[in-house]
């Protein structure tokens, strides 16, 4: 039933209108450059609107209609809804605002008559009062911003679940910036009927989707365990990524019991989160970090981690934010200390973090790398490659591309500096190698893949 | 009387919060180990049920009226005799009557004084959002104070509770501190998923307190327990 949201075979924009800068004119506009379905634009002022014919009202389209994009002001959008029920329509986006968010009565009356309507013809409806659904696969794109300012993002298969519009497009242009692949992203508005259970089951399945990414303020009301049920579920089969706005406690409720006064909202929803098996992001940035890891890296079987490192200050770095993640960086063990040692120069540190030092160059690390990624007391890898010194000249980064998929260990990056930093690290992430700019933001993201790894039952018991 | 019937009678009376030996009924009837209690409506009946209890014992005020017993005088603690438990008995009597005049007096509760263990809370509510919740902290300034406590949503299994007690910042009191032995997980984790469990079958409950539950090597023993209803 959700798919036709995603994957309609035609859709009818109401409220299409040639005016410049209105939201129908926009969401044509960007279904006209990427959509390949039949679009029936439904405005009963016009005849025409750029170039295709327009309809009175959705009665009047001479087929089936998949999906109808609702854009009139909110009083007109019972009665479109109402249409579009006739019609036999199934699914409908809601775009337009003035609903319950506004606190008016009005706006109140208005989302139960939709919701009422809605149930009496069995239509699934996402919003009102949201931005709807950018599909990079289908074309389906009711983020009403133009082009020149919203980048949209290149194919992929992250999928994401917005309560905010806004934090959606400004993610998604970020997302268009930076390179990242996107599958389908969904801004839910007031969220009368389809919801993040919903969504999350729909994605659960999608092929194109093999990460997802929340931002949620709050589930609806007696929805929170179906929600831990089914997400539990999904977690099985991709991660889910979660950032959890409004963190803070919820003054409102009279506090007649100790329990409830120490039951803040957010406390509550850690740990839905963590009974779901939800990765928590904590911040903007972690949202992405822990994307990039959870996306392009295979799964840990333990926490053994082992540091390579060109600079000394940057190991220890390392080993602290590690440490305070919860990992114990091992040991060399004896064998591999004496490999490394045949190897390497005398001034190098085998210890683990294994220190190349400054004159180190690319045949030092891919040496060292080649002992380290077959063996299977490595759980992990974390590469320092400060660019800075001369040796490295790019043949490492090749090397990794290589090693990645021969040896599917995870693998990851820390880099600092500039252009050459900027260069290496493009080239890397492109080939699923993620790199990171600080100690701790890769400590973090290396926590979250373990965390993972723990979710799905690959972590072997003994190094549990 | 079995919990619907305290349930209904409570919620018939207008009462939002279960008295204390109907709370106490409540959880034992769910697994959940509580002292030994009686109610005396007398100084004579006191002083038998002390007899019967075996001391110490605790004498605790129990009225509607009355949510912080201590602060009226409700509570004495360390009762060792007959003699004893009438004087307690009348002296409970006349606190109440001078510091909450006016207040109900459904009778004075005999109730057989745990010894000290670590004492920890355990609670449960239910969430608009995620409907029964429970909750787990070590007593005193980890609860009031840092606020060190965990939660989980129900149902959960005993794998869940034992996790929540070692999520709590301060986990290690429950290892055993300065020589003392671990406490019992496997009685406090029985007690949580009896409050999920009372929370889930009874939708009357809006809230639990068990504050504080004694926790022993051997086992653990709720010393009070507080139930709010949710009134029509």
């Amino acid at each position: 039933m959700l798919d036709k949201f995603f994957n309609p075979q035609n859709v009818a924009i109401i409220g299409a209108t040639p005016r410049e800068g209105k939201v129908g004119r926009v969401i044509l506009e960007n279904f006209k450059k990427r959509y390949k379905g039949k679009i029936y634009p439904v405005n009963p002022k016009y005849e025409e609107v750029l170039g295709l014919k327009c309809y009175k009202s959705v009665k009047d389209i001479p087929e089936e209609v998949d999906l109808v994009i609702i854009v009139v002001p909110a009083p007109i959008v019972p009665k479109v809804l109402e249409d579009a029920g006739e019609k036999g329509v199934k699914v409908a986006i809601i775009i337009s605002g003035g609903f319950r968010e506004t606190g008016t009565e009005e706006g109140e009356k208005l989302e139960k008559q939709v919701i009422e309507i809605s149930k009496k013809y069995g239509i699934r409806v996402i919003g009102p009062n949201c931005l709807g659904i950018y599909d990079n696969w289908s074309g389906v794109d009711t983020f009403f911003l133009p082009d020149e300012k919203m980048m949209r993002p290149r194919k992929g298969y992250i999928s994401f679940i917005s309560q905010s519009g806004a934090f959606a497009s400004a993610l998604l242009d970020w997302m268009a910036l930076k390179g990242i692949g996107v599958s389908r992203a969904v801004s839910y508005g007031n969220k009368i009927d389809v919801d993040d259970i919903d969504l999350i089951e729909y994605f659960g399945e999608d092929d194109k989707t093999k990460l997802i990414i929340m931002y949620l303020e709050g589930l609806k009301p007696g929805r929170g365990r179906l929600f831990i049920e089914k997400a539990k579920k999904v977690v099985q089969q991709k991660p889910i990524i979660i950032y959890k706005a409004g963190k803070t406690a919820r003054g409102s409720v009279a506090a007649a019991s100790h329990t409830a006064a120490l039951a803040g909202n957010y406390e509550l929803y850690k740990a839905a989160i963590k009974q779901a098996g939800l990765i928590e992001a904590e911040s903007f940035d972690e949202i992405m970090d822990l994307s990039k890891i959870l996306l392009s890296q295979p799964l840990m079987k333990g926490d053994r981690v082992y540091v390579v490192t060109d600079a000394g200050g940057v190991g220890v770095m390392l080993t602290d934010a590690l440490t305070m993640q919860g990992f114990t960086l091992p040991r060399t063990p004896d064998d591999l200390k004496k490999e490394l040692r045949e190897i390497l120069p005398p001034h190098c540190i085998v210890e683990n973090p294994i220190d190349l030092t400054g004159d180190a160059d690319d045949k030092r690390y891919i040496d060292v790398l080649e002992k380290l990624l077959p063996r299977n007391d490595v759980d992990a890898v974390v590469v320092v490659a400060l660019p800075q010194i001369p040796g490295l000249k790019g043949e490492l980064f090749d090397y990794m591309v290589e090693a990645k998929t021969k040896y599917s260990k995870p693998m990851i990056v820390i880099m600092i500096g500039s252009h050459e930093a900027e260069k290496y690290g493009k080239f890397l992430e492109e080939k699923g190698i993620p790199v990171f700019e600080s100690p701790e933001r890769a400590a973090r993201a290396l926590k979250a893949l373990y965390a993972y790894s723990l979710i799905r039952g690959v972590v072997s018991k003994k190094q549990e | 009387m079995n919990v619907k019937t305290i349930i209904e009678n409570a919620i018939k009376e207008g009462r939002r919060k279960l008295l204390e030996h109907e709370a106490f009924e409540v959880i034992r009837a769910y697994g959940i180990p509580a002292p030994e209690t009686g109610l005396a409506k007398t100084p004579e009946e006191a002083a038998e049920l002390a007899d019967k209890i075996g001391y110490p014992v605790v004498l605790k005020i129990v009225s509607p009226d009355i949510s912080h017993k201590s602060d009226v005088g409700g509570v004495i603690l360390n009762v060792n005799s007959k003699e004893e438990a009438v004087e307690a008995f009348n002296k409970i009597q006349e606190n109440v009557k001078t510091k909450a005049p006016g207040a109900r007096i459904v009778g004075i509760l005999v109730q057989k004084m745990a010894p000290k263990g670590l004492e920890v809370i355990i609670g449960g509510l239910r969430d608009n959002i995620f409907g029964p919740v429970v909750m787990f902290g070590i007593g005193g300034i980890f609860v009031e104070v840092l606020r060190d406590v965990s939660f989980r949503i129900a149902p959960l299994s005993e794998e869940d509770a034992i996790e929540m007690m070692k999520e709590i910042k301060a986990s290690k009191l429950l290892e055993g501190y300065r020589g003392q032995p671990p406490v019992d997980k496997k009685s406090l984790a029985k007690i949580i998923l009896g409050v999920a469990r009372l929370l889930e079958e009874n939708p009357e409950m809006e809230s639990i307190d068990l504050n504080p539950v004694m926790a022993y090597p051997d086992k653990a023993i709720v010393v009070d327990a507080r139930v709010i209803l949710r009134l029509k």
